[in-house]
């Protein structure tokens, strides 16, 4: 197995196609469909790497990374979303240490390259 | 004649308010009166048998005025008869009074000249002041009328005939006064056409005096302009009606203004809609996508795969065209760094072919100004920008062509960026909508890609302005503002 990876989408057909899509790359993946409930994951068990949409119902994606950063200094968070590239919530994301940075409206292939090249710098460098 | 009758000319002379002086024949004042003195400033000891040229100028340096009198005085001799001439003179305060001379030779009883002759000045200082005031209002009115050009103020009689045109008339109509005057208000006025029916304007003057509405004329060139109408019953002193008084007000730059705010309140509204239609479109979108990919894996008949690869290019065309959504409706604020235009050009030329591009011969030329000042720009939004008007232009030479892309540097206030190109250029009616979103001349276009590149010189403070000639070719103009 490549990666451990913790999916935090709300809507259930994206969860679904992540999970599919990082089988398919020899990573196992448990999701969840709220920031709330990713910090409960968090808490229990332990990931490679979080895939973090940022608009949640209840917590938004942002907090949820501010959350995750008080505990978990060096975890590879990256941010997904499908407002595409947002130079301002790229800069919001940046600030509080995401990893990486993803638009839904790239096309399939390239997100799981660019998401797996994300992790790869994570876990050599640390949060961007 | 009796002594009381000499005596009373006598008073008459002296007290009159016209200065009086007799002048023997080599211009030697013999007598003068008291208003003589008062003018000159002198008792009459000291006029009595002076030169009159002498006493009347003295001290003054206004050689011109005492030799034109002078030259009046001998033509009166010469030709014996009256002459009149204005001059002004020194007074005793030390200002200038403008005097009227009347300069008379003195006949004898054989109708003879004596070689003598009288002078009469009469002080019209006050005059000429009043006179010069009530022209200076008079012309401070008439250039005020003629400086007023947002309203037209004109006039017709009962037959409908112009009979006035004034104001600011000409200017807004295109109309000389000569060329109008007594043509008929159909000229400029609709009379019966549906909206602005004059008719229906002038039964509302006959029944109230007065009537006020937004409106429409038309100029000289058949050009339609807006206007905010009064129209006033004209009565003569009696109280008849003798006519109709019209003050049309320019409304065009309010119109005008009126539409920009209109347009860019929508394109906010549009904008924040799109955003948030754009992220909900992506998600199902990412999911479609994605099961393609993953059906791709499989073995399938070849049927499937065509039909496959078919839903994959149709919803990868929709991702495309919700990016562009996206990228319009975001209202980023540009990332500025001093950067020199020629060099963002650079860098976009060789991007140009990662496009799909009609495989036409197209040459680039490029006429660089050398020393060009640097902008504050965003490097990647202004590299959109140029690639976007670049394929513009090749796309609009299928069968080949020439761009030109000239810099120069205008007035020392603006990065000048034209981009020529020698294809199919854009219909007039089409221009002035070609920077207004999802409008597009291309049948594939989604109608965004101007209206980004205008956002975003918007955004750096810049203007871009596209003229086009059908089947000549367009150039675009930017103009980015200096550091």
């Amino acid at each position: 197995m490549l990666y451990k990876i913790l999916i935090v989408d709300d809507e259930p057909p994206v969860r679904d196609l992540f999970g599919d899509l990082f089988k398919r790359e020899d990573c196992h993946s448990v999701a969840c469909a709220s920031g709330e409930e990713a910090l409960e994951y968090l808490k229990n068990d332990v990931f490679d790497v979080v895939l973090l949409d940022i608009k949640l119902p209840g917590m938004s994606g942002l907090e949820v990374l501010k959350n995750i950063r008080d505990t978990h200094k060096n975890l590879p968070v990256i941010m997904i979303t499908g407002f595409g590239f947002d130079e301002d919530l790229i800069a919001k994301s940046k600030q509080f240490g995401c990893s990486g940075y993803i638009g839904k409206n790239m096309p399939v292939a390239q997100i799981i390259a660019t998401f797996k090249q994300f992790v790869k710098n994570a876990k050599e460098k640390g949060p961007l | 004649m009796g002594i009381d009758i000499k005596e009373k000319l006598s008073n008459l002379i002296e007290n009159t308010a016209v200065a009086v002086l007799y002048l023997d024949c080599n211009g030697n004042i013999l007598f003068c009166n008291k208003k003589t003195e008062a003018l000159v400033g002198l008792n009459r000891i000291d006029i009595i048998s002076k030169n009159w040229l002498e006493v009347l100028f003295k001290g003054t340096s206004n050689i011109m005025t005492k030799e034109m009198f002078k030259a009046v005085m001998e033509d009166s001799k010469n030709y014996k008869r009256a002459k009149d001439f204005q001059c002004h003179i020194l007074s005793t305060n030390g200002l200038e009074r403008l005097i009227s001379w009347s300069i008379t030779p003195i006949f004898n009883k054989n109708n003879q000249t004596t070689e003598e002759s009288a002078l009469f000045g009469h002080d019209i200082t006050e005059i000429k002041e009043r006179e010069t005031s009530v022209k200076n209002i008079d012309d401070s009115l008439k250039n005020i009328f003629s400086s007023i050009k947002e309203y037209a103020l004109y006039v017709i009689n009962l037959d409908g005939n112009i009979t006035y045109f004034g104001m600011g008339s000409e200017t807004m109509l295109g109309w000389s006064k000569r060329d109008i005057i007594f043509k008929h208000i159909s000229t400029i006025h609709n009379i019966d056409g549906n909206v602005f029916n004059l008719s229906f304007i002038l039964e509302q003057v006959r029944l109230f005096g007065k009537y006020e509405t937004e409106t429409e004329i038309i100029n000289k060139n058949k050009e339609v302009i807006p206007v905010m109408l009064t129209v006033n019953q004209f009565l003569d002193s009696t109280g008849k009606l003798i006519g109709y008084i019209f003050i049309a007000k320019d409304m065009t730059e309010r119109k005008k203004l009126e539409y920009q705010i209109f347009q860019a309140e929508k394109l906010a509204a549009l904008g924040q809609l799109s955003a948030g239609m754009a992220h909900e479109i992506n998600n199902p979108l990412f999911v479609i996508s994605g099961r393609i990919e993953m059906l791709k894996a499989e073995k399938l008949s070849q049927k499937v795969k065509d039909n496959l690869a078919l839903i994959n290019s149709q919803t990868d065309r929709i991702r495309k065209l919700v990016d562009r959504i996206l990228k319009f409706s975001r209202k980023s604020t540009p990332v500025l760094e001093a950067i020199d235009v020629n060099d963002v050009i650079e860098l976009v030329l060789p991007l140009i072919h990662y496009n799909k591009l009609p495989a036409s011969k197209i040459e680039i030329e490029k006429t660089f100004e050398k020393n060009m000042p640097l902008i504050k720009g965003d490097l990647h939004q202004l590299q959109e920008v140029f690639l976007n008007i670049l394929i513009n232009a090749y796309q609009s030479m299928p069968s080949g062509g020439l761009i030109k892309i000239i810099t120069s540097n205008f007035k020392n206030l603006y990065a000048q960026i034209q981009i020529i190109d020698t294809g199919k250029g854009i219909p007039a009616h089409n221009l002035k909508d070609i920077f207004m979103p999802f409008f597009s001349t291309k049948s594939d276009g989604t109608g965004l890609g101007l209206s980004i590149c205008h956002n975003i010189i918007e955004n750096h403070n810049g203007s871009i302005e596209l003229e086009s000639q059908v089947n000549k070719g367009s150039t675009f103009t930017i103009k980015l503002p200096f550091i």
